[in-house]
């Protein structure tokens, strides 16, 4: 502050990301008690009253409230948030509410108490009341579209992001959740778009890079998402699931050796990673490295049994060395964790028919007729081996 | 290129050969026909699947001649303009092709898909059945340069009693009972009709062809040759018609070694059949016992064109076949003993394939090295609205076996990028300048044909064998041949159904690499009778007549 008391300088300390512009900005506007000399202090900014934020604590302006005994449960209930107490605060704002429903701001603090307490539905329904009082309002607008986002509504999130960013373009926070919301939600050339302009701004950041690779893959755009993955391992060698992800690409597109590679560098990050040892080994069974391949898909079963890919890998690779007990069984426990994939069936329909159970045989192979349908491999998005 | 001539040095001065680096390659030349399927924004299925050819000698002059299939106007299956004509191309041995459709007869009335040729009356000329859309046609050879229609004669214009008239894509003329008569199998794909078919966006209000799965299987057929112009359906009694499906292509080969041909189907997005004939032609679908019904993934792929030829020198018949990206183009090792292995992977097919979308595989040697290498016609089925989500329009591409059924993918190095990607579909393969090297053509959608006149580097031998049956069928389909050169054996059973809705039906072409002649060439004929020729000079067309015993 200078001596006049006018700010001079303000910097966030804490606080939400999403709000941290909108504090600062009016941070800037405030005037205070004029001082012999410049200072610094730290000030509080809560989203109280008005719509606006301001500036409560010690130097704490006034309320507009008119129904003195309103005001007094806002009082309360903002003394209490501030001590982080919000599961006391909400019945005060409730109350304050109730007394008044025309008190400025206290549908957004409300909201905040639950957003707190991650009652995300609660939550978004105070902040879209307070969107309905305030339509261009930037905080109850990117609260909403972050209580949507925490409830994985990502086509509600993205919808209020959206008006949230038009507000502010720069906030560079809110655009990468845009961005992810319009990417969950299926938006695919929005969320393109949205990533594409984060890496004007940061060119060098893996996990755009790599959520950008999950649009392209999920829009059947397959050398474009790859190209996304390689720039992500290049920008973040250590970054995790980068490299997982560049090898499931490289594997959906049959580039083995390549994936491979990846796999083994994403288990060198991450030696517990159960998908990278299932693909890992199923690179390695379509390399013939059967031996190799069954330790890894061994490994990947201990880490989680539920592995559909693992069993039905580990099934061929033993059928393959006469082990028919062994591959029987993981055939089998591949078609019980999902009896409408064709893959399975057919493998052990062969494999009865390798060891002259022709009756067994024809009965998977009718299954296998029966399911038909083609199952494309997933994109990186929901990949589950 | 006139059979039973010593050498056969002629002609190849007017095709401007130009050797090149690569071990294999291939230098265009056009030809006067365009591929016109009535494309439509309405994306009817059968407008993306048209594009059959055949090559053959239609008068017995020694130059193999171009037949093309060609499509119709889409609402009505009918033929309403010249455009749509299907061509006949004679070759005059120069370089010349010259189009003598309305002399012969063949311009065709109807939607047609794919071609067929084979001497079922075994008289010496070659005739030519025609799958159409809802309508084929078998045209008899008069051997006078014209051409009869006798679909009606023979019996084969009748609408199927349980599913009407029939989408066929191809045919393969294969002798099934060894009676010296060639049969008919025909290839058909699935229900279809113009007033009922679904619509299906790519995009909103944007139509692009439909998932197969939208449509019904049907029945392939069956029609064995009566000996007196006449054919009879046989589709049910053989075993056959209790396996629909939705047909691409078909390949056929004794790939037991049984005396009795086989019939390998494709189909789309389904399993694949195989028909292995128990005798007399009668026979059992054991695609899945044999490991030849689903591609390595486990999943239903969209089986293309097929090749079912011994593609590793074993002896035994291997199966190669094509599909859409993503999905590779399936090689099936014949482990002699019934059954097959997947080797796309371990060949190095996978990796060189999954990006491409192909139509039309066809199985030869085409360096002349003693190692058949793979021809394939790429392109995608959508329509080219869809070329924001995947490669429409491709270039072919030769994948040169190394032997050992190792293979190298060349596409521009063999010279095959000299004309743009387009939506190729049907290839027929055969030596049309008499240069000892197997040239291609190749058809497109709504663009002309390609001839792709090989020019790799001369200096392999090769020989060729023109089949004469007597008590077999005239043109020795099934009759297996095996040579010996260097103390290298090479196999081919005698087939002209290849790729995609197409008929290579030249004489059976062996590579003999640095060796001048073949020390042995030994032919079991499909009536058992088995012949042996020693020494045989090579650089040349050799005729060879089936003996009394």
């Amino acid at each position: 502050m200078s001596e006049a008391g006018v700010v001079v300088l303000a910097k966030p300390v804490s606080g939400h990301p999403l709000l941290v512009p909108a504090a600062v900005e009016s941070a800037r506007k405030w005037r205070f008690k004029p001082r012999t000399a410049p200072f610094k202090t730290i000030l509080e900014v809560s989203f109280l009253l008005g719509g606006a934020p301001s500036q409560i604590a010690d130097e704490g302006k006034a309320s507009t409230a008119t129904n003195p005994t309103a005001a007094a449960e806002a009082e309360q209930a903002v003394a209490l948030a501030h001590q982080g107490k919000y599961e006391l605060a909400v019945p005060h704002y409730r109350a304050a509410i109730a007394l008044d429903p025309n008190l400025p701001g206290l549908d957004l603090n409300l909201g905040l108490a639950y957003f707190k307490l991650n009652r995300l539905a609660e939550a978004a329904t105070a902040f879209k009341r307070a969107t309905k009082a305030d339509p261009s309002g930037f905080q109850p607008r990117v609260l909403l579209g972050m209580s949507y986002y925490g409830m994985r509504r990502f086509e509600d999130a993205a919808a209020n992001l959206k008006l949230a960013a038009a507000q502010q373009p720069d906030n560079i926070e809110l655009r990468f959740k845009l961005a992810q919301s319009y990417l969950w939600s299926k938006q695919y050339p929005a969320a393109m778009a949205e990533f594409r302009f984060l890496l004007t701004k940061n060119p060098d950041s893996a996990p755009v890079h790599m959520l950008l690779g999950e649009v392209l893959d999920a829009d059947n755009k397959e050398d474009q998402a790859t190209a996304e993955f390689e720039a992500a391992v290049k920008a973040g060698p250590r970054e995790p699931e980068a490299h997982f992800g560049l090898g499931y690409l490289y594997w959906k597109q049959k580039r083995y050796d390549e994936a491979l590679r990846e796999f083994q560098a994403e288990l060198a990050n991450q030696p517990q990673h159960a998908r990278a040892l299932v693909y890992l080994g199923d690179a390695e069974m379509h390399a013939g490295a059967d031996k190799a391949a069954a330790d890894h898909l061994r490994q990947a079963l201990k880490l989680d049994p539920k592995l559909r890919l693992a069993h039905l890998d580990l099934g061929i690779v033993l059928a393959a060395a006469s082990d028919a007990a062994g591959a029987e069984s993981h055939f089998r426990e591949a078609i019980r964790l999902d009896p409408a994939l064709p893959d399975a069936h057919y493998r052990l329909g062969r494999l009865w028919s390798s060891l002259g159970r022709d009756q067994d045989a024809q009965a998977e192979f009718a299954k296998v007729k029966e399911l038909g349908a083609e199952r494309p491999p997933a994109p990186l998005l929901t990949v589950k081996p | 290129m006139k059979y039973a001539l010593a050498a056969v040095a002629l002609a190849g001065a007017l095709w401007a050969v130009v050797s090149s680096q690569a071990p294999i390659h291939f230098a265009y030349r056009p030809i006067d026909f365009r591929l016109d399927s009535s494309e439509t924004p309405q994306r009817h299925a059968p407008e993306t699947m048209a594009g059959g050819v055949a090559v053959f000698d239609y008068n017995n002059d020694g130059y193999l001649d171009i037949f093309f299939t060609n499509g119709a106007d889409i609402r009505t299956l009918k033929k309403t303009s010249p455009k749509y004509a299907d061509r006949l191309f004679e070759n005059d041995g120069h370089g010349n092709f010259k189009d003598v459709t309305a002399r012969a007869g063949l311009a065709g009335t109807g939607f047609d898909n794919g071609v067929a040729i084979g001497d079922y009356d075994n008289d010496g000329y070659k005739d030519i059945f025609v799958a159409g859309v809802h309508g084929n046609h078998l045209y008899h050879n008069n051997g006078n340069g014209t051409f009869t229609d006798v679909t009606h004669q023979a019996g084969l214009d009748k609408p199927d009693p349980q599913y009407g008239p029939l989408w066929s894509v191809g045919g393969a003329w294969v002798d099934v009972n060894n009676d010296g008569l060639l049969d008919l199998f025909v290839v058909n794909y699935l229900a279809w009709d113009v007033n009922t078919e679904p619509a299906c966006e790519a995009s909103p209000g944007v139509l692009d062809y439909c998932h197969p799965k939208f449509y019904k299987p049907t029945p392939n057929q069956l029609f064995l040759n009566n000996g007196d112009g006449t054919f009879r359906d046989v589709s049910t009694e053989s075993g056959i018609r209790a396996h629909p499906g939705k047909g691409m292509g078909a390949g056929v080969a004794d790939y037991d070694l049984d005396g009795w041909m086989d019939i390998f189907v494709t189909n789309d997005k389904l399993h694949n059949s195989l028909f292995h004939n128990k005798g007399g032609g009668k026979f059992e679908e054991v695609a899945f016992e044999t490991g030849v019904a689903l591609a390595e993934s486990g999943q239903f792929i969209s089986g293309m064109g097929v090749d079912f030829r011994d593609i590793d020198n074993d002896g035994y018949p291997d199966i190669f076949f094509v599909a859409l990206e993503n999905e590779t183009f399936p090689l099936f090792r014949n482990l002699g003993k019934g059954g097959f292995a997947d080797i796309t992977q371990s060949s190095g097919m996978t990796r060189l394939s999954t990006p491409m979308a192909g139509y039309s595989p066809t199985i030869a040697d085409f360096d002349n090295d003693g190692w058949k290498d793979l021809f394939v016609t790429r392109g995608h089925v959508q329509s080219l609205g869809y070329a924001s989500h995947v490669a429409i329009e491709q270039p072919n591409t030769v994948f040169r076996n190394l032997g050992g059924a190792k293979f190298q993918a060349l596409t521009g190095e063999a010279g095959l990028t000299a004309q743009p990607p387009v939506r190729h579909r049907g290839s027929a393969v055969g030596d049309l300048n008499g240069d000892g090297r197997l040239d291609v053509v190749v058809t497109a959608l709504a663009v002309p044909a390609e001839l792709w006149i090989n020019d790799s580097p001369a200096g392999n031998h090769w020989i060729e064998f023109q089949l004469q049956g007597t008590k077999s069928n005239r043109d020795g389909i099934g009759a297996r041949i095996k040579l010996v050169a260097g103390g290298a054996a090479q196999y081919n059973q005698v087939s002209f159904a290849a790729g995609y809705a197409s008929s290579s039906a030249g004489p059976s072409h062996f590579g003999l690499g640095q060796n001048r002649s073949a020390d042995l060439v030994e032919i079991r004929w499909p009536s058992g009778i088995t012949q042996q020729l020693k020494d045989v000079a090579a650089d040349r067309v050799v005729k060879v007549i089936e003996p009394a015993k």
